[in-house]
């Protein structure tokens, strides 16, 4: 029942809960955030970061640095986080932070398809996969030639076989079949999310049925802007579109007959969430979009650590953990190209 | 009388002299002007592919995604004898053999004039005038040149798909600015091969004074 959670969750997970806690207060502030956006070289950037919960995974980093040598390293620190938190957990936190990590799995199952197709060496590209993304017997993707000999021979005994059913067909892998079952993937993870969050009732549903309402109408407006000007039918827009969220299913109607940015906007316009995020934009334009929604769940993010006794602050903090990479992403990338003047245009501060 | 004729002569020969001095000059602004917008749309192009990587993600913007299959050059550089030494080919089907003209390349940068900044705008002005200076015309009717768009966003979905046929418009941004350095490249060989040819021109008057 919801509201005693306070009773029992701490007998399973009040440790875990605790842990995560103590990792959001690492987080980077703005006061780093502005250290960083001044910083005149990687290196410098590497000497700021030296004093933060980075400095262990960057040290032994020899100059000069790369970007993504600074990405990866972080992103180790949030997968050694990440598998410290898996080994400690119990049934049903265990199955829910598993589910946090589904969707790197389908990046990098669609990233070994993809390059496999370009004739690219699996070696490489098992290089460039997420480490939260890994599984077992994911080098052997690059043998299929069509989603049916995928499921049959790889992703049958792995967690994603349960959303290969509304893709199987014995079409050869091109550019296109290989998007919409990234994107027909991504639906039915989302979907199946939803359900099993629902499942766990108490503060943990309704926490995160908002973030992943939030998520899927995200996924429905990058969607419609992405396929504005090519060969996506309507009908198959519509058909990437979760079946739940906000938007779903009249914001979803609208969104699939959309042949350009203001029309969008028009839709989204509708729906009073969003109409704060496509205020902050001029008309025609969507550059700025990523960071408008980028700030709106941050926002939602950090609310879920308001209230106690859930499993919504695990999934809170591995984005905002994201959030954080991204950004350092971005400044580095803006120091490595001597444009810091645009460092503010994607940084989105978390506290 | 035969003075008189000579002195003609003479002032024909310095003026001569004079417009292969400022034929140089011209020259050597134009190259300038276009190594600056170069530097910028290079500049351009390399944040914007940040930002579609900050968007898309690493995992999608890539080099790991690079197609290794043999394929098609969806843009070839001419060269000729004559000035102007290379002409720009672009977005060749790799359905029909037939390639683009110059002309159509011209009529599809004239719809893509809405993306303006400074150094781009700058470039086209340089363009605009070769143009005017060279006699060309735009040629077709509205339907070729929009047939003529069509087709070269159709080859450019077709290059951009390596990273996936649904991309951010950052990424499309991105194929756009390299697209524009691409055009200043050739630009900047053309202008760099005039501007020898008018160096040797005034060379040749020191050597030979008349």
């Amino acid at each position: 029942m919801y509201g005693f959670e306070a009773l029992t969750f701490n007998i399973h997970g009040g440790y875990l809960e605790a842990i995560v806690r103590g990792y959001r207060s690492g987080l980077l502030t703005a006061a780093d955030y502005n250290n960083l956006c001044q910083c005149e070289t990687l290196d410098d950037i590497k000497m700021h970061l030296s004093a933060t919960e980075y400095g262990s995974y960057l040290q032994n980093e020899p100059s000069p640095l790369h970007t993504t040598t600074i990405v990866e390293k972080c992103t180790l620190k949030l997968v050694d986080e990440y598998k410290h938190m898996l080994a400690q957990a119990t049934e049903p936190l265990s199955t829910f932070l598993e589910y946090i990590t589904y969707g790197h799995m389908i990046d990098n199952v669609v990233l070994i398809v993809t390059g496999t197709l370009h004739e690219r060496d699996v070696q490489e590209l098992l290089e460039k996969c997420h480490p939260l993304g890994m599984f077992d017997s994911i080098a052997t993707l690059a043998v299929a030639q069509n989603m049916r000999e995928l499921y049959r021979l790889v992703l049958v005994d792995t967690p994603l076989a349960p959303y290969f059913s509304e893709c199987i067909t014995s079409e050869d892998l091109d550019d296109m079949n290989i998007e919409i079952m990234r994107n027909t993937l991504y639906k039915a993870y989302l979907e199946d999310f939803y359900r099993f969050c629902k499942t766990l009732g108490g503060a943990t549903a309704e926490i995160m049925s908002d973030l992943l309402a939030f998520e899927a109408d995200r996924r429905a407006v990058n969607i419609t802007i992405n396929s504005i000007g090519t060969e996506l039918t309507r009908d198959d827009r519509r058909k990437l579109y979760s079946n739940f969220g906000l938007l779903y299913p009249y914001g979803h109607e609208e969104l699939a007959v959309c042949e350009d940015i203001d029309q969008v906007r028009a839709a989204m316009e509708k729906y009073p969430p969003y109409q704060s995020i496509f205020s902050k934009l001029s008309y025609g334009e969507s550059q700025m979009l990523d960071k408008a929604f980028y700030e709106e769940e941050v926002k939602r993010l950090c609310l879920a650590f308001e209230q106690q006794f859930h499993y919504g602050v695990f999934f809170a903090y591995m984005r905002l953990r994201e959030q954080e990479i991204r950004n350092l992403m971005w400044i580095s990338e803006c120091v490595a190209q001597n444009q810091k003047s645009r460092v503010h245009d994607s940084v989105v501060f978390i506290f | 009388m035969q003075s008189s004729e000579n002195g003609v002569e003479s002032r024909n020969e310095v003026a001569e002299g004079e417009q292969h001095i400022l034929n140089f000059l011209d020259s050597v602004d134009s190259y300038l002007i276009l190594m600056d917008s170069l530097s910028s749309a290079l500049r351009q192009g390399w944040l914007e592919l940040a930002s579609a990587r900050h968007s898309m993600g690493a995992s999608r913007v890539n080099c790991a995604l690079f197609d290794l299959k043999s394929h098609h050059a969806s843009t070839t550089v001419q060269v000729n004898n004559d000035l102007p030494h290379f002409k720009l080919c672009k977005w060749a089907s790799s359905d029909d053999p037939e390639k683009y003209s110059e002309e159509g390349k011209f009529e599809e940068d004239e719809l893509f004039q809405n993306k303006s900044d400074g150094p781009r705008h700058r470039h086209q002005e340089l363009q605009e005038k070769r143009t005017e200076e060279g006699g060309a015309s735009p040629v077709g009717t509205d339907n070729q040149i929009q047939k003529l768009f069509l087709q070269a966003q159709k080859e450019r979905f077709k290059t951009l798909s390596m990273f996936g046929t649904l991309v951010s418009p950052k990424l499309r941004a991105t194929q756009l600015s390299f697209e524009t350095a691409l055009e200043m490249l050739v630009e900047i060989s053309n202008t760099r091969a005039s501007l020898l040819h008018a160096y040797d021109q005034v060379q040749k008057d020191r050597t030979n004074p008349k």
